[in-house]
């Protein structure tokens, strides 16, 4: 069934991942599907981490980073923005779906918004199903 | 934005070159002067399917390299930011090359001031293995016995020893699969305009070299040149930059149609399951230029379940890291073992760049923020 979907959430440490932190703090549901891997800045993630992810058995890939104007080292997300345009390209290439790779901007605060992302995030997977790679 | 037709004063390199000399009395000129410490140009060897570049510091070899090798399809920025980085050089240039010495401009590989780029316009090469077949198949002459070939209006034409020709039409070549390597055949850059000068036989007389001086270097060259002795020049008719604006659009019209024919994804074509991970394309493409720091060099990359490579994995890497760049040159699927069409991909994905951001690779002069600089800007 649908739990067996795995999520890999890559979440930067000062805005995402403390808003992962603070809807654990509030006992807010969501599905257990995700495993968080948790960086130092959106900024850092090379998009070969994404392909490793997916060819690893993820079926969706998220990337949660703070908010434009809010990362802790200035321009970090901006990057992580411009490289994810090209990692949709790209997925798009090897014939996987652009709605199981997902970013977004959560600050610390955002417990809430952490929270119905995922929500959401699963039931787009739970849609599209199992990820099969050729 | 200038055009001359130029024509060499030195005979022999008359004879020897393939419209006017111009290109050889020029590189002539910069040796003779100091100007440069070498230069780069190709020298056929055994036969016409075989020319390679050769560094030369002699004006007196540089006839050897005179003429127009179109089963020659190399690459210059490569070599020259690998092994001339301090050296003041010339080399010539078709517009997949000054493209890649461009790219390698913008990360500090190559530095302008030490360069002359003498550009040629391109119609297309052809690969020597494929062009040997194709004489083989569609004429009547045994490939070892053409001592010259040449493409003129549409037609790759063949000359044999005995000073007979052959023609066949290029379109008729590639609808069979032969022809002009497939990348040629999707290129829409067919005059080098990042090149201090681009010359060609378009909108040329006979026996004259028609060049566009795209800038002040540009200028200078001819300038030192026509002092120095070696080059006369004249004004072409309006009538002949006409021509020759017309046959431009005419190859790039062509070129359009075949990008515009629907190439399969990654995950649609069969070939990619015969990747053996041998680093070639990676090796070779002029864009790529980690070297030991190459992120396909970490052993995760060479662990039993990468053999054979996941295309999303390895290709995803050189995908990521250079794709935005790829000047289409075709070195990948020249050297792929397995006949792997590698540089098909990486053209598409710079042309989606390109639809995102209006960037041409190595043609485009706003510098659109690189994936990894600091600029504060979004897609
Ligand atoms: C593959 C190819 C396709 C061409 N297609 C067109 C075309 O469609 N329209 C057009 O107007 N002009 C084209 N040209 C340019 C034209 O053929 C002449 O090279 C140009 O007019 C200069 O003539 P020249 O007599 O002054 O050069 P030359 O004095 O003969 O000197 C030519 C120089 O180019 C170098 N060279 C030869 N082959 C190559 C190669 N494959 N790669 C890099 N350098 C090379 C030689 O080593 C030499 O230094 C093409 C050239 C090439 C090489
Ligand atoms: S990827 Fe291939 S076609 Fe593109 S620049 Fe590199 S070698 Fe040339
Ligand atoms: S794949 Fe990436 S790291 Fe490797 S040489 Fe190319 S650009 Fe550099
Ligand atoms: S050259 Fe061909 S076989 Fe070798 S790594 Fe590249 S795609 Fe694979
Ligand atoms: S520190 Fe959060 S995105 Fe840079």
């Amino acid at each position: 069934m649908s739990d067996d979907l795995k999520i890999v959430g890559l979440l930067c440490n000062w805005c995402c991942y403390g808003g992962a932190d603070t809807a654990g703090t509030a006992r807010m549901q969501y599905s257990p599907n995700i495993r968080i891997i948790r960086v130092m800045c959106s900024g850092r993630i090379n998009p070969s981490m994404i392909f490793k992810a997916f060819q690893e058995g993820a079926d969706g890939v998220f990337v949660g980073g703070c908010h434009i104007g809010d990362c802790h080292y200035d321009a970090g997300n901006y990057k992580w923005s411009r490289r994810s345009k090209i990692v949709e390209d790209i997925l798009e290439e090897f014939g996987i779906e652009k709605e199981r790779f997902r970013h977004e901007w959560i600050s610390a605060s955002e417990g809430e918004k952490f929270q119905r992302t995922m929500e959401e995030f699963h039931k787009t997977l739970t849609k599209l199903g199992p990820l099969e790679l050729e | 934005m200038s055009y001359v037709l130029a024509k060499s004063q030195n005979n022999e390199i008359l004879e020897a070159g393939e419209c006017g000399g111009a290109v050889t009395s020029i590189l002539k000129y910069l040796l003779d002067e100091g100007l440069v410490d070498g230069v780069l140009a190709l020298s056929p060897q055994d036969d016409v399917y075989d020319a390679f570049p050769v560094f030369v510091t002699d004006s007196e070899d540089l006839l050897k390299t005179a003429g127009s090798y179109h089963c020659a399809p190399t690459m210059i920025g490569d070599l020259v930011q690998k092994y001339f980085i301090d050296k003041k050089v010339a080399f010539t240039v078709k517009p997949c090359d000054m493209r890649a010495v461009e790219e390698l401009i913008t990360r500090h590989k190559i530095n302008r001031d030490n360069i002359y780029m003498i550009g040629l316009n391109c119609g297309g090469t052809v690969s020597p293995v494929s062009g040997r077949k194709m004489i083989d198949l569609f004429y009547e002459a045994n490939p070892d016995d053409v001592v010259s070939e040449e493409i003129d209006k549409g037609q790759f034409i063949i000359e044999l020893a005995d000073g007979s020709e052959e023609a066949v039409k290029i379109h008729d070549l590639e609808n069979e699969g032969y022809g002009r390597r497939n990348n040629c055949q999707r290129c829409d850059v067919k005059i080098p305009r990042k090149a201090n000068i681009a010359c060609g036989n378009w909108g040329a007389e006979d026996g004259w070299t028609f060049i566009e001086i795209n800038d002040e270097k540009g200028q200078e060259l001819i300038d030192g040149a026509k002092k120095a002795g070696i080059l006369e020049t004249k004004s072409p008719s309006d009538a002949a930059v006409e021509g020759r604006s017309k046959v431009e659009n005419i190859m790039i019209k062509m070129a359009k149609k075949n990008q515009d024919a629907t190439y399969p994804t990654v995950s649609e074509m069969t070939e990619w399951s015969r990747c053996i991970s041998c680093y070639a394309c990676r090796d070779v493409c002029p864009i790529c230029w980690c070297f030991e720091n190459c992120e396909l060099n970490k052993p995760y990359f060479k662990d039993e379940a990468n053999i054979p490579p996941v295309p999303i994995a390895f290709q995803g890497v050189r995908l990521s890291h250079m794709s935005f760049s790829c000047v289409d040159c075709g070195q990948c699927d020249d050297v792929c073992p397995m006949d792997i069409p590698v540089s098909l991909i990486f053209d598409k994905l710079q042309k989606k760049y390109y639809d995102r951001t209006g960037y041409v690779a190595g043609v485009s002069d706003d510098i659109k923020p690189p994936l990894y600089s600091p600029e504060k800007t979004e897609l």
